[in-house]
């Protein structure tokens, strides 16, 4: 298989944090410009070389920014920033500058310093939607968080929609406090109104309350804009040709989490393409040497040969708990990590090479 | 006092770091070395899915408190758990509860509203540490076994406000009903989601959005305990790469910065062995691909040249690493302020002979450290004035 192909305009890559999704994700896209295609690589949190060897800086926060690559395509990259996407986006769509003071200025708003169930990460996948619909690119590669919540975002667009089609909005929407700050239900329902006003008093807060209406009653023209994008971009990312790349760590102990992602991308409907075991330490072939290493020798050569056999371990184990027809393919661990274009280069044209001839690959492996 | 002495007197140590550095196999192996040196341990661990367990060698505790050895106990904690026991307990009618926690608001509202989980969390591990000086007489006789798992009713009562007397045990173990001993120190394996300063700074955040009733008191009080430098320590892990590194250098400065406060320790984790003086030389390496001058080399230093060429790979291969840890060594002495110690990748599966082994290097590297002079309390941030009441009842 191939990843570098009009069959998947958008490709997708997953995983825990610290495998090195961010850098397979660029390395890709060196790979597909190289193919001569036009690519967008959508990263979240690279490290500082990584961005060198972009040649990307903050601007990259604002718009997409060329890649100084020499290649038949062309290759740009972003960095997402769901704060200033989200506050982009009120500056947008925002009807008058009073409205949109009234959002930034909201307490609520300015305290929403994880998310607020999942909007944060949505308006991230916004910026995806407008690049796809944009239409200047054959290939998106998107990177996703850093986390094991990467999921959480991927579900962010149903989420809201949920939300938006549950009738919470109604609710929040309706005008609950008088002028004077107080419920105005409460003092309609008598008794039971001014216990239910004392629970939320005391419970959360009638202030956080003031301001979280407040804030959805700013936010409420836009609405109507968001149940509809955001179900175009569930659409997007369930759609057979989004690919996902779930991006794993070596060892045997790392299976668990692989499975973990790759039946949660399945159950919620995504498609998942290859899994990628990413920085497998070398195999010995065992014995290392015949009889005792050199004593300056022993400690790492050891280490390394117990790590390349664990890793080796966890990859037969998988692949053994994995369906036939279910890509999987292992990078080496460099002994440096890719830090500028042409490594980059190399590395994507690795997992492309091993991709090729997967089934192979694994046949032999095992 | 050394290092350990001083990282034992803590309250509360929040073990903090990138993912995949090992931050679990580190707050398990500081969970027993805090325990064998007499403190009575929980290992707190907030992941959906459990780990710290299989470092300790016990079952799965499906979020109960399990004693894992003598004086130390590990508990998987589910936030979402936490504050659903909160509802429940303040609306007293069981329909009225299961509407509210059914309901889509406060499904947004326990996803979404800012530092709720991080409080659900460190006022969890405050409740768990306040029944050390509650009820003299009914508590002791749990000493060192711990988890007496009869429900009587001494123990109903003591957790009565914690809503431990309604429903079933299950949730009573949960909360840390009656199985829970009593503890000197909770060890808080961070969830790895961003930075540990999100959970250190969302007591002061929430107490500033919510300034009354009981989470308003609550996160005031715990923005106290966590801003107190005698009862509440952090713990940063990483390893010797750019990545972790850079998180780690971050972390240090957004405590300064946001808390006024300096981490207690950081552990640089899963370093390769050093290579020795005779093989760190190039000479070593640059004549591997050349027979003639590999058949000399070996010929002249008999035993420190790689026999075969997949050794010589592998020995390039460990140059390789080693250089990049001592690198970022290099640049973690230039910026890392406080203490540091450093652990060697083992050749050994995750489980509690790794943390055995990772407990006695700590121990052994600790025990090198003289602890700092106690920090003077964080001056950059003027601690609020008590809200309320104390919210030792309830939330």
């Amino acid at each position: 298989m191939t990843l570098v192909s009009d069959d998947h305009p958008l490709i997708v890559f997953v995983g825990a944090g610290g495998v090195g999704k961010t850098t397979l994700a660029a390395a890709l896209g060196v790979a597909s410009a190289r193919a001569g295609r036009d690519t967008l690589v959508m990263t979240f949190d690279p490290s500082l070389r990584l961005k060198d060897a972009l040649g990307v800086g903050e601007e990259a926060r604002e718009r997409e920014v060329r890649v100084e690559l020499e290649a038949n395509g062309l290759l740009d990259a972003s960095l997402l920033d769901a704060r200033r996407t989200f506050d982009r986006l009120i500056a947008r769509y925002a009807p008058d500058a009073p409205a949109r003071q009234r959002v930034l200025g909201n307490r609520y708003y300015q305290h929403l310093s994880g998310s607020l169930g999942g909007i944060l990460e949505y308006m991230a996948v916004e910026r995806l939607f407008e690049v796809a619909a944009g239409g200047r690119y054959r290939q998106v590669i998107l990177d996703t968080p850093p986390t094991r919540q990467a999921l959480d975002f991927l579900e962010a667009p149903s989420r809201i929609v949920g939300f938006l089609d549950s009738g919470a909005l109604r609710v929040a929407l309706r005008p609950w406090f008088d002028e004077n700050g107080r419920l105005k239900a409460a003092a309609r329902l008598g008794g039971l109104g001014r216990r239910a006003e004392r629970f939320l008093d005391e419970v959360v807060g009638l202030d956080l309350l003031r301001d979280m209406a407040e804030f959805f009653q700013a936010f409420s023209p836009l609405y109507a804009g968001f149940r509809e994008r955001a179900s175009q971009v569930e659409d997007l990312l369930r759609s057979p040709r989004t690919l996902f790349v779930l991006v794993a760590g070596p060892g045997e102990e790392r299976i668990p989490d692989t499975l973990f992602f790759a039946r949660r991308l399945l159950q919620a409907g995504y498609h998942l393409g290859p899994i990628v075991v990413n920085r497998v330490h070398p195999e010995p072939e065992l014995p290392l040497a015949v009889g005792e290493p050199p004593p300056g020798l022993a400690d790492g050569l050891a280490l390394l040969a117990w790590l390349g056999a664990r890793d080796h371990r966890g990859l037969v184990q998988l692949a053994r708990l994995l369906a036939d027809d279910q890509p999987l393919v292992e990078l080496p661990l460099r002994p440096e990590e890719p830090t500028d274009l042409p490594s980059l280069a190399d590395l994507g044209a690795e997992l492309e090479d091993r991709l090729a001839d997967w089934r192979r690959r694994l046949r032999r492996e095992a | 006092m050394d290092l350990a002495a001083r990282l034992g007197r803590f309250e509360l140590l929040v073990v903090t770091g990138k993912g995949g550095v090992g931050k679990t196999a580190v707050a398990a192996s500081l969970g027993r070395l805090l325990a064998a040196a007499g403190r009575r341990v929980l290992v707190l661990e907030v992941d959906p899915r459990e780990n710290v367990h299989q470092m300790l060698a016990v079952s799965p505790s499906g979020g109960a408190i399990v004693p894992a050895g003598p004086r130390l106990w590990v508990q998987n904690l589910k936030p979402r758990q936490v504050l659903d026991d909160v509802v429940r307990e303040r609306l007293k009618v069981e329909m009225l509860s299961r509407r509210v926690l059914a309901s889509p608001i406060y499904e947004q509202f326990s996803a979404g509203a800012p530092g709720l989980k991080e409080l659900a969390i460190l006022g969890h591990a405050l409740r768990l540490l306040r029944r050390r000086t509650g009820s003299p007489g009914a508590d002791g006789r749990d000493g060192d076994s711990g988890a007496s798992r009869d429900g009587n009713d001494r123990d109903r009562r003591r957790g009565g406000n914690l809503g431990a007397s309604r429903d079933g045990n299950d949730r009573d173990r949960h909360r840390g009903g009656p199985a829970a001993p009593e503890l000197d120190l909770v060890v808080l394996d961070a969830p790895a989601t961003g930075h540990g300063v999100r959970l250190l700074a969302a007591p002061r955040l929430v107490s500033e959005v919510i300034r009354d009733g009981p989470f308003g008191a609550l996160a005031g009080e715990l923005a106290g305990f966590v801003d107190d430098p005698e009862r509440c320590g952090v713990v940063v892990v990483t390893q010797a790469e750019e990545m972790p590194v850079e998180e780690a250098l971050e972390l240090q400065a957004a405590l300064a910065t946001q808390l006024g406060r300096r981490p207690e320790l950081l552990v640089v984790n899963g370093l390769f062995p050093p290579l020795s003086p005779d093989l760190s030389r190039p000479e070593i390496f640059d004549p591997l691909l050349d027979e003639e001058a590999l058949k000399s080399a070996r010929a002249a230093r008999p035993g420190l040249v790689p026999e075969t060429p997949q050794e010589a790979e592998m020995l390039t291969f460990w140059r390789h690493r080693r250089f990049l840890n001592e690198r970022e060594l290099e640049r973690l002495a230039r910026f890392w302020e406080g203490p540091r110690v450093e652990l060697p990748q083992l050749a050994l599966e995750r489980g509690p002979e790794l943390t055995a082994a990772l407990q006695q290097r700590l121990a052994a590297a600790l025990a090198a450290i003289s602890a700092p002079p106690p920090p003077s309390p964080a001056p950059a941030v003027p601690t609020p004035p008590p809200a309320g009441p104390p919210a030792a009842e309830g939330a």
